[in-house]
């Protein structure tokens, strides 16, 4: 089986032939995050090399691929948009390629584990700089342990997986609760929400079961997107709201009794703004229509 | 009367039920049906308290036919009275759900004319809900005192989650405060939940399609500060109940004073920290494997507010103590202050890959502040003051949030049972 061959052990193919420690391109970026499995073995006068995909998940995965079977290996993987031009770089760009992405796929599945493939695919969606080399990391590591990979939490490159994925992971159960669903006309379920993560597609399946029938929109307002449901089926879509929604008329009714048991459930002997904050961060309260 | 207003009344007198998960669900939903539950519960907002919201927790009525003493509710109070038709509750919680404001409902009720016909009308929101609205959302329902059985085992089909509550800890509580309640008509349809439980589990395991029983189990609530009761009469009578009923929950409720009445103690705060220590042992209780006897003695009743209970704890027997993280059961880590379910089953993890260091333990994430007290790390231990039972008790305490110990003095309970009433 092809896959076989992403599996990095034969590890001679991945380890840069010159040796001689000293100061690398990887060193000068080691904040913990950037550092490399092979720093040490860099040669000492080498640029770094970058690896550019289009931002994509497939991209991604093309680039992990390309990584185990190019002779150029990279010390960073960026995507296109978080790339800044650098004449010291050796920028290597990536052709996305599904079949090979989907060997890498397939891959994570087979030699480490379903949860090492979720775990990825949340900090992918967390969209943070950093989070494409984490992952080429994190899976260099899990295809030489196996499935016992999430064990060692005294590694860095897992726990740096680890923390983003819980990250995403709990912002996503936090949004299950507080999409705030507006009714407008056409019968239309509305919610638009600012999450710090790209997270509306995790948020998708949990609404199509609970609401099969009913059509929503979740909206992306930060990143203009959308999950669109009609009923049988979602799709994400790129969306931006222009014209003023026009609530249904008792859209308006609803929200006051909903204000009305927010205000009358509160004890208000033991008022204690701190710990609310605590669990609903004022950065949520925007599409709340309580607060 | 208004909507608005009924729903002003009515969920104002459900607010000191303290109760609000809406975890243990397992209802899926169907074809054209609306809604299922979330194992591990949702809430979807947080009141002005910090307390958590995810179910539209309100009274069916609030005209209520007793007079127990610590209610809002009491017949004898002067408060503006409403009552919902059962198709008003059934639309706000559709509405609500359908805006995902709510997991579901939390239904109570203050007793109207007699228990069986409030069970009745309760019956016939949950049934509404359930059969002609293909309702799926999470149920919380009240089962009422002194109703007819035959009423609760209907209920517990359409409820995902029951409780009963005990309130007041003790019989002498009861006869103080709620004269017209019995002990035994509470006990009753706690019992009576716990064996149908067990028995339509059974049934289930014989015929697939036979219905659940209250899926989610059951609950209840004391009130903490209402009686003299001690903290381990408290405690014990929560074991006692998770053991005997098999209880989901036992929520404690800080009392509030809503009324003053001679036979009431006269406090000018809820015992919070109280209510907090309680909850910090019912956890211990239930998830790390301790007894009420090994939290509490006669010679100790209560709780030190100044120090939580594991740590209490630990001191007390610090004959078991430092031990070895790279060796120990996880049950024995599960035991040291400052280690939870979380840390322990991470550190049980990552030992299996590599002996861990003092530095490993920070990185998995484990709060040392107070375990390094309690731990060697390859044999080492690390808090230079010594292991001293004086030296680790003080940095324990002084440990403590001080916005906690503040809250301590403020709200010293000046109870009148301590002058011998």
């Amino acid at each position: 089986m092809d896959a076989i061959q992403i599996c990095p052990m034969s590890s001679s193919t991945n380890t840069p032939t010159s040796s001689g420690g000293g100061i690398s391109a990887a060193t000068t970026l080691d904040n913990g995050f950037y550092s490399l499995a092979g720093e040490k073995m860099l040669p000492k006068l080498k640029n770094p090399v970058y690896y550019v995909y289009d931002g994509s998940f497939e991209g991604l995965l093309t680039a992990v691929y390309e990584a185990y079977y190019q002779s150029m290996k990279p010390d960073l993987i960026v995507s296109q948009a978080n790339y800044q031009e650098d004449l010291l770089v050796k920028k290597i760009v990536i052709q996305t390629d599904c079949l090979k992405a989907d060997k890498v796929y397939d891959a994570i599945i087979k030699k480490i584990s379903y949860e090492a493939l979720q775990k990825v695919f949340c900090v992918f969606l967390s969209e943070l700089p950093e989070s494409a080399t984490m992952i080429y990391e994190y899976l260099r590591l899990g295809w030489m342990i196996g499935e016992k990979v999430d064990f060692c939490l005294s590694e860095q490159k897992v726990l740096n997986v680890h923390t983003v994925f819980k990250k995403v992971s709990s912002e996503k159960h936090r949004m299950l609760g507080f999409i705030r669903f507006r009714k407008i006309k056409g019968n239309i379920y509305y919610a638009p929400i600012e999450p710090d993560y790209n997270i509306i597609g995790l948020l998708a399946p949990h609404f199509a079961r609970r609401f099969n029938d009913q059509y929503f929109v979740i909206h992306d307002v930060r990143r203009n997107t959308a999950v669109v449901y009609n009923r049988s089926e979602w799709i994400i879509s790129e969306f931006t709201a222009n014209q003023v929604i026009a609530f249904d008329k008792d859209e308006q009714n609803v929200q006051n009794l909903w204000k009305q048991f927010f205000d009358s459930i509160t004890i208000k002997d033991k008022i204690n703004p701190r710990l609310q904050k605590q669990f609903m961060p004022k950065r949520y309260w925007k599409y709340l229509i309580e607060k | 009367m208004e909507l608005q207003e009924k729903l002003k009344i009515l969920s104002d007198s459900a607010k000191y039920d303290v109760s609000c998960s809406s975890s243990g669900g397992t209802r899926k939903n169907i074809r054209g049906g609306i809604g299922n539950s979330h194992m591990s519960g949702i809430c979807h907002s947080w009141a002005d308290d910090g307390r958590c919201i995810s179910l539209l927790k309100i009274l069916l009525t609030n005209c209520c036919i007793y007079d127990c003493v610590y209610c809002v509710n009491r017949v004898t109070n002067d408060v503006p009275r409403a009552q919902f038709t059962p198709d008003e509750i059934v639309n706000l919680t559709i509405e609500f759900y359908r805006r995902n404001y709510i997991e579901g409902l939390f239904l109570s009720s203050a007793i109207i004319k007699n228990p069986d016909y409030t069970m009745e009308l309760m019956l016939q929101v949950v049934k509404n809900l359930r059969e002609e609205n293909r309702f799926n959302g999470y149920i919380h329902m009240k089962a009422i005192p002194g109703a007819d059985s035959n009423l609760i085992a209907q209920a517990g089909l359409y409820a995902d989650r029951m409780s009963v509550n005990i309130e007041l800890p003790s019989e002498q509580g009861l006869k103080l405060l709620a004269p017209q309640k019995k002990k035994e008509a509470i006990i009753r349809p706690m019992n009576f939940i716990h064996n149908q439980i067990g028995q339509k589990a059974e049934e289930k395991k014989l015929f697939k399609k036979s219905p659940l029983f209250v899926p989610a189990g059951q609950s209840t609530q004391l009130i903490i500060g209402a009686t003299p009761d001690r903290d381990l009469n408290i405690l014990r009578l929560s074991e006692g109940l998770y053991k005997k009923f098999n209880l989901k929950r036992v929520y404690y409720s800080a009392y509030v004073p809503v009324s003053s009445h001679p036979n009431l103690p006269s406090i000018s705060n809820p015992p919070m920290l109280r209510e907090h220590r309680l909850y910090q042992a019912d956890w211990l209780l239930r998830y790390y494997g301790f007894s009420a006897s090994e939290l509490l003695n006669e010679e100790q009743p209560d709780f030190d507010t100044g120090i939580d209970p594991k740590a209490n704890w630990a001191i007390r027997n610090l004959q078991c103590f430092p031990i070895e993280v790279n060796k120990a059961d996880y049950s024995m880590l599960l035991r040291v202050p400052g280690i939870g379910v979380r840390s322990a089953i991470r550190i049980v993890q990552a030992r299996r890959m590599k002996i861990l260091s003092y530095e490993n333990l920070k990185k998995i994430g484990v709060v040392l502040k107070r375990a390094r007290f309690f731990i060697t790390c390859n044999g080492k231990y690390y808090n230079e003051l010594g292991f001293n039972e004086n030296i680790i008790r003080q940095a324990l305490v002084g440990d403590a949030a001080p916005k906690l110990l503040e809250q301590r003095y403020n709200w010293e309970q000046l109870s009148m049972f301590s002058t011998g009433v």
